[in-house]
């Protein structure tokens, strides 16, 4: 969705550094108007850091934001007109719900009356309505967020960044309030950069995901992409849970030191086969014996929906994860079981880390 | 959506980051009144009072007299002495206030507070009262036939200072003791040990560092303080290093600004190890924990629930007895040196005659003093606490020194440096407000500090990304939640600035003497009714000013005293 129209947000080439340590190592990226871009990435990945360099809080040491063709090199972030909504939300405690969402406002010299219309407008969209009068210690962390959001979005910004807005909220609420933003941001249709450290978030609310690691980016795609087809081992192994499987390739196929093999055109190396846990199944008589694998069931833990089977592959090698639907046939634990894959569903890297199948 | 944003001016001003260059110009200030009267006194204090020569003659000159050691001997053991008395008042009050629920808990704490207000030399003057050599308890024990030990020299001038000085014990430990995690000491209970047993071997290692801190300041406090042992030291009989330097630089007959610079630079010597010594030994120890939050207090039942309320308030009333002897002596009748058993106004109408411009300068100064110390210490304290870099580190560790530096030496500091162009300011309004700025900056700026540490950085960011410029978020959002640190700051700053004596006993002259200057004089030298009606004067102006600051704090979301 991003190539051919024209770019809203365009990132290009930034590297900031602290001391000696690189958290940007030269970063692309773009979005498009009216897009929800996700950064996503563990913990230190840089997801952060590039969200506040867009911000306008940190000065990169190298490269260019530009918004709507625009360069922000030197604009300060009070005059970049971006909303932003932050993980542990940062309302203004000694101000009213209303005088925190009309603070932007005031800051662009609105008229009161304006104020007082936008201000309830605002509110009323976070459902929120009945709360202008109320202080933030009265607010529980949902409707915290809520006036975080209404007041990012009340000054109608160019650009919406969201630096982990749910992740202070309980589970529930979190999966609520991710498809009210997701609703409000399409109908507002606000360019937004969202980061999340929550794969399961990321897949659920993002237009594409720009999936971060060390400083950099590995993969942007769509949600779809970015899972079934991870272009990276660290992307397949990031989202989703995943068996990694050792092997070599040889005259055009990948044998694994487990047992299985499967057609591979890449010229001979070792590599690595991953396959995610819900593409290992209970074999049938249908599956040929190079898919299959038996393993001793170590564990079995229900979920709900699926039962997660902790797996000893009997030819030895590390431990292995499968869901299997949890209203179909399970083997009990300490029993040994016969697996089997689909090719199609496997994918399989080098040992840098690049895609080969 | 409707587009076409209206973004602030975006004029220069709004652009630009303003907080290094605020901080640049405090530092120019601190470096002017703090870096440069130090350093020049430590450069005369190594040229020689006699030769004229570079080198350590003053040195030797001091530790060669056995009069100058005497001082130096007198100094430490008059700190050591008072800082035990000021912890054993201190502790147990911060104890049963940490712990226990009792009838009467917070009348009492305000008399605690009320014991900070009177400087130690009023309480020096109402030890002279009591126990002088013709004080009315000494006359009284004479009549049964008792000789008292004299009030004068060590044991008085450690309990006078001590019983001024045992508040900020209080203060330290018992928030110390706040912070402990209570899960601790519940461990403690759950593994048998009993409460004496729990405190020794829980309570009060864990609080050790505040133990220290708390010692320290005492310390320092009976080391730096000036009025005190020139009022029961007797002039020169029982010299301590503050008395000592102040009469070897103002001495009428061959003053020795050389012997001075040595003896306050030996004076600053000693604080300094003490400060550095506190920071080793308490610097790696954190058992500060903000998890668990504190013990609930445990109520006491029956006897035991009066024994504490009698014993904590027999100990904040002794403390406060030298105050109220002094006040209640303002009242009385003086015939030659002895008060009578008569209720008069007659030493509040010779005060309003004899004290001149005292009082209106110490309103004037102190106010002008204090409003500087509000805008400049908390810049200085919000740019301290929220930037990095060598600009900050070096602002916040030139603030803090004088926090060490005993009155006195910066008062000679001062009326050296300051005493010839380029910035000729001695026999100035000026000189004493920006002694009085510069000594109790360090209160106001660590307050801030403290409670802008404890403001989310993200609002501030909220505030720009909002569209407000860095001063304008400062002022509408930073300021308001540093208020409480403020207040508490400005509260405890009025009151040591409106009582100072030991730097602007050394700075004053005539036309700018002060009300504290005025009282020391009497006490030491003049009128008993005087002397009383002008300390009643100053703790009863001090006491005014805190209380409105303390009402201005009531009804704010947070307890601005919390700490206190």
């Amino acid at each position: 969705m991003n190539s051919g129209l024209p770019q809203h947000l365009s990132i290009d080439s930034i590297v900031k550094r602290f001391g000696t340590f690189t958290a940007l190592n030269g970063i692309h990226l773009s979005a498009a108007r009216g897009e929800l871009l996700t950064l996503l990435g563990p913990s230190g990945c840089g997801k952060t850091t590039l969200l506040r360099v867009i911000a306008g809080f940190l000065q990169p040491d190298a490269g260019q934001v530009r918004v709507a063709g625009r360069s922000l090199n030197g604009v300060p972030s009070n005059a970049r007109n971006f909303g932003m909504v932050f993980q542990n939300y940062a309302i203004f405690p000694h101000l009213s719900v209303a005088d925190n969402v009309a603070y932007g406002l005031r800051a662009r010299g609105v008229t009161s009356a304006d104020i007082a219309r936008r201000v309830a407008d605002a509110l009323a969209r976070v459902r929120l309505a009945g709360f202008a009068d109320r202080f933030p210690d009265a607010l529980s962390g949902g409707q915290k967020q809520r006036v975080g959001l209404a007041r990012a979005m009340v000054i109608e910004p160019e650009l919406l960044l969201m630096d982990e807005p749910l992740s202070n909220l309980d589970a529930k609420l979190r999966i609520e309030m991710r498809q009210e933003i997701r609703l409000m941001q399409r109908e507002l249709g606000i360019t937004t950069v969202y980061v999340t450290h929550d794969q399961e978030e990321a897949l659920a609310i993002s237009d594409r995901i720009a999936v971060m690691d060390k400083g950099r980016i590995l993969q942007v795609g769509s949600p779809r992409d970015i899972y079934e087809q991870p272009a990276d081992a660290f992307v397949a192994d990031f989202i989703g849970g995943c068996n990694w499987f050792e092997g070599t390739v040889s005259n055009g196929e990948l044998r694994l030191a487990a047992g299985p093999r499967l057609a591979c055109a890449a010229k001979p190396q070792t590599a690595r086969l991953a396959l995610r846990w819900e593409d290992l199944r209970l074999a049938t008589e249908a599956d040929p014996p190079h898919h299959r694998l038996s393993a001793r069931v170590a564990m079995a833990s229900y979920l709900g929906h699926r039962v997660r089977l902790q797996l000893a592959p009997q030819n030895g090698g590390a431990a292995i994860c499968a869901d299997l639907p949890s209203h179909g046939e399970v083997p009990a634990e300490g029993t040994t079981a016969l697996f089997a894959f689909d090719p199609q569903r496997a994918r399989v890297f080098g040992t840098d880390g690049t895609r080969l199948l | 959506m409707r587009r076409a944003p209206a973004l602030p001016p975006g004029g220069v001003l709004a652009r630009l980051d303003p907080w290094p260059l605020l901080g640049a110009a405090a530092l120019l200030v601190v470096l002017v009144f703090v870096a440069w009267p130090l350093s020049e006194l430590a450069v005369e204090s190594f040229i020689g009072q006699e030769s004229g020569r570079l080198g350590f003659e003053n040195y030797a000159a001091f530790f060669g007299s056995s009069y100058f050691r005497r001082a130096l001997f007198n100094s430490l053991t008059v700190g050591a002495i008072g800082t035990v008395i000021a912890l054993c008042i201190g502790v147990p009050l911060a104890l049963a206030y940490a712990r226990f629920a009792f009838p009467g808990r917070d009348t009492i704490e305000v008399g605690i507070l009320l014991s900070m207000l009177s400087p130690p030399f009023v309480g020096a003057y109402a030890w002279i009262l009591m126990f002088g050599r013709s004080g009315w308890v000494s006359e009284f024990a004479r009549g049964l036939g008792l000789d008292l030990p004299p009030i004068y020299g060590t044991l008085g001038i450690s309990m006078a200072c001590a019983f001024g000085l045992y508040p900020l014990v209080f203060m330290v430990v018992r928030s110390g003791l706040a912070r402990v995690n209570r899960n601790l000491e519940e461990a403690a209970y759950s593994l048998g040990r009993g409460r004496l047993g729990v405190m020794f071997t829980i309570t009060l290692p864990l609080v050790l560092p505040a133990l220290l801190t708390a010692a320290l300041l005492v310390f320092l406090g009976v080391v730096s303080d000036f009025g005190t042992p020139a009022i029961l030291g007797e002039g020169e009989r029982f010299p301590v290093l503050a008395t000592l330097a102040y009469s070897l630089y103002l001495s009428e007959i061959g003053a020795e600004p050389g012997m001075a610079a040595t003896t306050c630079m030996i004076l600053l010597a000693i604080t300094l190890v003490l400060v550095i010594g506190v920071r080793f030994l308490s610097g790696r120890r954190s058992v500060a924990s903000d998890t668990g939050g504190s013990l609930a207090l445990q109520p006491l039942v029956g006897v035991r629930k009066w024994a504490m309320t009698a014993g904590v308030a027999l100990l904040v009333l002794t403390a406060n007895m030298p105050t109220i002897v002094v006040v209640v002596c303002s009242f009385l009748e003086v015939r030659g040196a002895v008060f009578q058993p008569v209720f008069t106004l007659a030493n509040y109408q010779s005060a309003m005659v004899a004290m001149g411009n005292a009082l209106w300068n110490s309103l004037l100064l102190a106010t002008i003093a204090l409003a500087l110390i509000i805008v400049v210490g908390a810049g200085a304290g919000y740019y301290i606490s929220r930037r990095s870099g060598l600009l900050p580190r070096a602002l916040d560790l030139l603030i803090m020194v004088p926090f060490v530096v005993p009155g006195t030496v910066l008062g000679i500091g001062y009326a050296t440096v300051f005493n010839e162009p380029p910035l000729l300011l001695t026999g100035t309004y000026a000189i004493i407000a920006i002694v009085y700025v510069i000594r109790r900056l360090p209160y106001m700026t660590r307050s801030c500090a403290a409670i802008v540490f404890q403001i989310d950085r993200g609002l501030e960011d909220a505030s720009l990304s909002l569209g407000r410029p860095p001063l304008a978020g400062f002022r509408r959002i930073v300021l308001p939640l540093m208020q409480p640190g403020i207040v508490a700051g400005a509260a405890i700053a009025w009151v040591e600035v409106f009582s100072e004596l030991s730097a602007s006993i050394v700075l004053y002259t005539g036309p700018t003497r002060t009300l504290p200057i005025a009282a020391y004089q009497q006490a030491a030298t003049g009128d008993f009714g005087l002397a009383a009606a002008y300390s009643t004067l100053l703790v009863g102006i001090a006491a005014i000013g805190l209380f409105i600051f303390l009402f201005a704090a009531r009804g704010r979301r947070e307890r601005a005293f919390g700490w206190v």
